[in-house]
């Protein structure tokens, strides 16, 4: 039975990390209302799992329900095109994005990629690779972490990471032609 | 280090995830080498993009029912707020679909008078259903249902005629509440049906603003207006009952 003091000692805990939570859900579903309700189920669950809290980093555990909720929810409504990773897909059937070696200086950035270009292309990556981009460029948690709250091997992250970036690069880049296009 | 090793390492290095040695061999090798110097420069401006985005600020909303959430699993009392202004369901809104218009209407707040309550409406409206009596007055005629109410209960219930908005009227009756008599409208949107509960409101500082509210699996609307108190209960969903809500209040 949860007392008040449990509630207390989990408030103290958890709520400071709503935000990154909240964050973290509307990466993933990139629907307020949908996003609220994960992280109401996600702050539920884990009060009532409090007693089976290690103790670590609440901030990973509550990331890691966060996430497990937002995928189930995910593949219940069937947003499957979120749900394929491009990880194996990209890398065996189809030919790799340029990655930036490989660019000439005009495709390099001009440098003044605006807020929606990032915000549009960063919609167009697939749920895992937003995950990952969160938990690492906006929440700052290191390789081992990230693995710890996806549960996937370290390796998984790292490549996951990379493709991430280099595909976000890759629709930043087509973004900006395309604006540019529309412009002449 | 050359060009190939480095590529290997590049994204740990932009990650800090490199041993002191590595990062200073990664350091040396971008120091001679401009390609991968421009390489690195690209890579890290992705990573600045996705850092400079926006951190959404949380729905005050959110909090609160989070805490509530939680006293109520530990029986506590609930927290309440300073009622949340209803932005409105119609306009806008509805292009933007089911969800969003959840997300306008999804304050939920509990009080525990308040959810003593509530079970005592869903109590009625589960009863009434059941017993097959729903209505006591059956007609969908709204000139008919109002007058039926006169001598009955010492108040005047809107009877709103909503056939256009997809909200049939099936009749009204007369039901007990906690003691006191109240007026019950009923409404049917498909297989759904709706009970409307009027009566005077008591407290002199009753909510204005519509709230809703989910409770074993029915969604609640409540909100007060010109002395009376409205409750609206059905297993309808959150969007619908919210925009009879609406309709009711407006008209």
């Amino acid at each position: 039975m949860l007392t008040r003091k449990d509630r207390q000692r989990f408030e103290r805990l958890t709520l400071p990390h709503l935000a990154a939570a909240y964050n973290l859900a509307l990466w993933l579903v990139r629907n307020p209302a949908e996003a609220e309700d994960i992280v109401q189920t996600t702050y539920l669950r884990a009060f009532e799992a409090f007693h089976r809290f290690s103790g670590n980093s609440a901030a990973a555990w509550i990331m890691t329900i966060i996430r497990n909720t937002a995928f189930t929810h995910l593949s219940k409504n069937k947003r499957s095109d979120n749900l394929v990773s491009f990880d194996d897909v990209l890398h065996q059937h189809a030919k790799p994005l340029k990655n930036s070696f490989e660019l000439t200086p005009e495709e390099t950035f001009t440098r003044h990629a605006t807020k929606v270009q990032v915000e549009e292309s960063m919609n167009r990556l697939s749920t895992e690779y937003r995950e990952v981009l969160f938990l690492r460029d906006i929440e700052g948690y290191s390789y081992k972490e990230i693995s710890d709250i996806t549960q996937i091997p370290k390796g998984t992250v790292m490549s996951r990471l990379s493709r991430a970036r280099e595909q976000l690069q890759h629709f930043m880049q087509a973004q900006q032609a395309k604006d540019k296009r529309r412009e002449l | 280090m050359n060009c190939d090793e480095l590529k290997t390492q590049l994204e740990s290095y932009l990650d800090g995830e490199l041993t002191l040695s590595d990062k200073r061999d990664v350091e040396e090798h971008l120091n001679d080498c401009t390609g991968c110097t421009q390489a690195f420069d690209a890579l890290r401006f992705v990573q600045t993009q996705v850092r400079e985005s926006d951190y959404k600020k949380v729905p005050a909303s959110l909090k609160l029912n989070i805490q509530n959430q939680l006293r109520d699993v530990t029986g506590e009392q609930t927290r309440r707020a300073g009622w949340f202004t209803w932005l409105g369901v119609g306009g806008g809104g509805m292009a933007a679909g089911a969800l969003a218009t959840w997300a306008i209407m999804s304050f939920v707040l509990f009080s525990p008078l308040h959810n003593q309550f509530a079970d005592s409406i869903i109590e009625s409206h589960i009863s009434a259903l059941m017993v097959d009596h729903a209505t006591d007055v059956k007609t969908s005629d709204s000139h008919t249902v109002k007058p039926w109410f006169n001598g009955r209960v010492d108040f005047s219930p809107p009877v709103k005629d909503l056939h256009a908005e997809g909200f049939e009227l099936l009749g009204g009756r007369l039901d007990y509440l906690q003691g006191k008599t109240v007026s019950a409208l009923v409404y049917k949107r498909r297989a759904h049906i709706i009970n409307a509960f009027v009566f005077k409101s008591e407290d002199a500082t009753s909510l204005t603003t519509p709230t809703l509210m989910q409770r074993h699996g029915y969604n609640l609307v409540y909100w007060s207006k010109d002395g009376l108190e409205f409750w609206l209960v059905s297993d309808l969903n959150k969007k619908e009952i919210s925009q009879l809500a609406q309709l009711f209040i407006k008209t």
